[in-house]
């Protein structure tokens, strides 16, 4: 039943020979320029290593969760990096619950290729004791809304949820020095991931005529396009993967869609990059607030505790009540799990 | 007695209730609704032709599908599609659109407590957003009661955790209606003193689990007057729109 559902989307040949007679003039359907972007907003959940992001009508969110993990023997010093895409459909009428299709499978290994081979993302500094126990980096990233260039927003969305992802500090003590004690955020702070430099991949849409090039093609445009070039590069210049599928097209036409590719990654590094301060900045000043309500509890006598002084100590209480409650037991776990596995 | 709830809550109090309807472009129908931290993302596609093997064709099926923030899907997920199935085939009018299929994808952007209540009142909204026809709302709530026998109303996840049980309940808004009196009445109670649906979890003894019902009704009648609200500015916003 699903399959046959699946058609019920189908552009007809009046939609699809207007999108194409308009594109031989230079006009897009949604009254952009051929080489113009779409805008990007990027916005932040409430957790550590949450982030959505809007590309035009496309909407993807991206999620960075981190376990314990014993790492491959070939690789014991490296933490790993794995990245799980989501299509849901609620986002097309053609994505199909459970197995995701092909063009899932394509959109993860594009954004692993950007992230690990290019060593974005630094996997040594993820390792906390060799051969034993390293950090294993997941990301989800979950489609919710299909306007076409899934690609570049979900890295999108998958570069800002790195940046503001935060494994708790781990340090080796104990009597023999080999147990690993995770510090809980309200003792050390949390540690950013270390990214060398950030990937971003531009799509380029090609049409049945060559000279005919579009950058981030809606999905109108995306069923009509007889070719697609994924450029992954970096503000600095440097190409980290290409993916082409389709019809032919002529070595100056790749060699122009990489320079404007690199134009682009720049303004788009540029955005991240804010959007990622504005958001670190917002979470700093929260920091600042809940540390004064501590030092103004305990400068003042418990005698003559006026109202708000005993309910602001009990909030902090609290807060600190709960923040053990998470930790301790997370603290426990690992304890038991690096025991077990030293005998 | 007064309860010390950590956000400084009363007992009574929900959390600040936020949602908005049309945020999805290709879904038919789709909203977002939080109450407090915890986010629901709704959509709905149909009524779609055909319906599955085992479902009744004479009548509308309701499809459920629930995505989880991070991980596969269990257990769990299954038995909250199956709530919310079987909820949301109380509410909406099977008989209008025979042998089709409305599906219902949630997605859970972050979870502190009351999920499957949000995800209820969630899917209602993206309901009216598509149009599907419906006789009346849904509005869910979560009560719980502690070991000291208090009951609280709307819990984060922490609360949810320390308390001994807890109760997922899903009442019938309220009904503003043209009709005499009377006719809307069951049995002769109206309407909105009905339960859809009610989730347990834990142990709570008989007098506890109707002093939830109490307040939760209570609750539920503020619930009604933010969704009409929320429903209308909405579609005076449309139609100027228009």
């Amino acid at each position: 039943m699903d399959a046959r559902l699946a058609n019920t989307w189908r552009l007809t040949l009046n939609e699809k020979n207007f999108i194409k007679t308009a594109l031989l003039s230079e006009i897009r359907i949604d009254g952009r320029k051929p080489f113009e972007f779409r805008n990007i907003s990027i916005n932040f959940g409430r957790e550590d290593g949450s982030a959505e992001v809007q590309l035009g009508q496309t909407r993807v969110m991206g999620i960075v969760t981190a376990k314990f993990v014993q790492p491959y023997r070939d690789r014991p010093n490296e933490g790993t990096l794995t990245i799980y895409p989501e299509f849901s459909p609620m986002a097309d009428p053609s994505f199909e619950a459970g197995r995701s299709g092909e063009s899932a499978v394509e959109l993860g290994q594009i954004i692993d290729r950007g992230l690990r081979e290019s060593r974005a993302v630094d996997t040594e500094s993820l390792c906390i004791v060799a051969g034993k126990l390293v950090w294993a980096i997941r990301i989800d990233i979950l489609i919710l809304d299909n306007g076409g260039n899934l690609v570049d927003a979900a890295n999108i969305a998958a570069l800002a949820a790195l940046m503001t992802f935060r494994t708790p500090e781990c340090s080796l003590g104990g009597e023999d020095g080999q147990e690993v004690i995770i510090h809980p955020p309200e003792m050390r702070d949390p540690l950013p991931l270390i990214l060398h430099h950030l990937p971003i991949a531009i799509t380029f849409g090609f049409f049945i005529d060559e000279n005919v090039v579009v950058i981030d093609p809606i999905h109108n445009e995306e069923a009509v396009m007889a070719g697609r070039m994924i450029a992954t590069v970096n503000a600095n210049g440097d190409i980290c993967a290409i993916q082409k599928a389709g019809e032919g097209v002529s070595q100056r036409v790749i060699m122009q869609c990489l320079q404007l590719a690199i134009t682009k990654a720049a303004d788009i590094t540029k955005q991240i990059k804010a959007a990622v301060e504005a958001y670190n900045s917002e979470r700093a000043l929260q920091k600042i607030k809940r540390e004064t309500t501590c030092v103004g509890n305990s400068v003042k006598g418990d005698q003559n505790q006026t109202l708000d002084n005993k309910g602001i100590s009990e909030l902090v209480g609290k807060y600190m009540e709960r923040l053990k409650l998470i930790s301790v037991e997370s603290y426990a776990s690992k304890i038991l799990m690096l025991r077990k596995s030293n005998h | 007695m007064e309860v010390d709830r950590e956000d400084g809550r009363s007992q009574n109090q929900l959390r600040p209730l936020a949602c908005s309807r049309n945020i999805l472009h290709r879904a038919h129908g789709s909203a977002s609704w939080s109450q407090g931290d915890t986010k629901v993302l709704a959509a709905v596609y149909g009524p779609k032709a055909g319906t599955k093997k085992n479902e009744n064709p004479e009548k509308a099926c309701i499809e459920v599908i629930w995505k989880p923030k991070t991980g596969q899907i269990g257990k769990p997920e299954k038995e909250y599609e199956m709530i919310l199935k079987r909820t949301l085939e109380s509410v909406c009018i099977l008989t209008v659109n025979p042998n089709t299929t409305t599906s219902i994808i949630v997605q859970v952007v972050n979870d502190d407590g009351a999920l499957l209540p949000s995800a209820i009142n969630a899917a209602c909204m993206a309901l009216v957003d598509a149009g599907i026809p419906m006789k009346h709302l849904a509005v869910a709530i979560c009560c719980c009661v502690a070991k000291s026998g208090y009951v609280i109303l709307d819990p984060t996840k922490l609360e949810e955790q320390k308390m001994k049980a807890f109760a997922y309940l899903v009442f019938p808004n309220s009904v503003h209606s043209v009709l005499p009196e009377g006719s809307l009445r069951v049995e002769g109670e109206p309407i909105e003193n009905g339960i859809i649906t009610s989730v347990t979890h834990g142990i709570m003894s008989v007098d506890d689990y109707f002093y939830c019902l109490e307040r939760g009704r209570a609750a539920s009648v503020k619930l009604s007057d933010f969704l009409r609200r929320n429903l209308q500015q909405q579609s005076t916003d449309s139609s100027k729109a228009g």
